[in-house]
């Protein structure tokens, strides 16, 4: 497969991708199921503009590491917002005026 | 001394290849390409998108530290909005990048003329995001969704209006691009403000996809 359909590829799974976690989203009453599964979308959505898009991979190590952090941190912090809510409530109680 | 054998100044180090080549000294080894890749558009360019995600992830912690306080709130925030326009904020920014993407593989491809039109498409659709934007914040302020709504939807202006502001940005970049590969100022050997720009806006696009989840889909 040559590289611009790859590209069209990639395009197509994120409209795909898109479309689809805005109706698993679009449930009344989610889960905790179903926030993981939306943070894995965004992640997967993520990854995919950065490799096929932003072409991270033939990137200098530092870019890549600093963009895949940040790409991967919000997910995971979707995750844990939503598991240990209340702990971060206390943890910054004193932020709130 | 040691350093200055290990890597010579550039006449010396063409001295000593010549010499090596001859066969009077041991072959040279080529410097190593530095940290194994390179840099897509311009340093100065990433040091601009490093500042947008610090300044994007500091207001995600603002959005995470008020989720915590206010889960209720945050759980029924996303009925207030349109799924309909997040979702087409994705679709049009998705598209436009998917379109910037093209463009550089067509300038890659000496396809200058190609390059103008996906740039031209990418610019058409990135101009779709404003145009919801319009509609999307007539249709909130008609449904009492104003600056006093509430901790989400504060959340909500204060995040996206920023994002729109790099959007507005990207915008503005893309019509300086265009302009550029109109007039052929880029070729395939030396179009690093074409990537750099491409870079820019794919970036922008990878926010937006954060934000579209934590606004209109997570209940």
């Amino acid at each position: 497969m040559n590289e611009t359909r790859k590209l069209d590829l990639a395009w197509l799974s994120l409209v795909l991708l898109s479309v689809g976690g805005a109706a698993l989203g679009g449930q009344p009453d989610a889960g905790f199921m179903i926030t993981v599964l939306v943070a894995l979308v965004m992640g997967i959505k993520v990854r995919i503009v950065c490799d096929r898009f932003l072409e991270l991979p033939t990137a200098t190590r530092r870019i890549r590491q600093l963009m895949y952090a940040f790409c991967y941190g919000m997910p995971i912090l979707v995750i844990l917002t939503s598991a240990f809510g209340d702990a971060l409530a206390r943890l910054t109680a004193k932020l709130i005026i | 001394m040691r350093r200055e054998r290990d890597n010579p100044p550039l006449q010396h180090r063409t001295f000593l290849s010549a010499m090596s080549q001859a066969g009077t000294l041991p072959a040279i080894p080529s410097p190593a390409p530095a940290a194994s890749g390179r840099i897509p558009g311009s340093k100065a360019m990433w040091v601009g998108i490093f500042c947008e995600v610090t300044e994007f992830a500091l207001m995600f912690a603002v959005y995470f530290v008020a989720r915590a306080h206010h889960p209720e709130i945050f759980r029924n925030g996303p009925e207030q909005l349109s799924l309909l326009a997040g979702t087409g904020y994705t679709l049009m920014l998705l598209t436009s990048g998917w379109c910037v993407a093209r463009a550089l593989h067509a300038m890659r491809a000496s396809r200058q003329r190609a390059c103008l039109q996906w740039m031209m498409g990418a610019f058409v659709f990135g101009l779709g995001y404003p145009v919801i934007k319009l509609f999307e914040v007539r249709w909130n302020l008609a449904h009492g969704l104003n600056g006093d709504a509430g901790v989400f939807i504060v959340t909500y202006y204060y995040l996206s209006f920023n994002h729109l502001i790099h959007v507005f940005w990207g915008l503005l970049g893309m019509i300086w691009v265009m302009l550029r590969t109109g007039t052929g100022s880029y070729s395939a050997e030396e179009h690093s403000g074409l990537e750099s720009f491409a870079v820019y806006w794919h970036t922008t696009d990878i926010i937006w996809l954060m934000i579209f989840p934590l606004f209109y889909v997570l209940r």
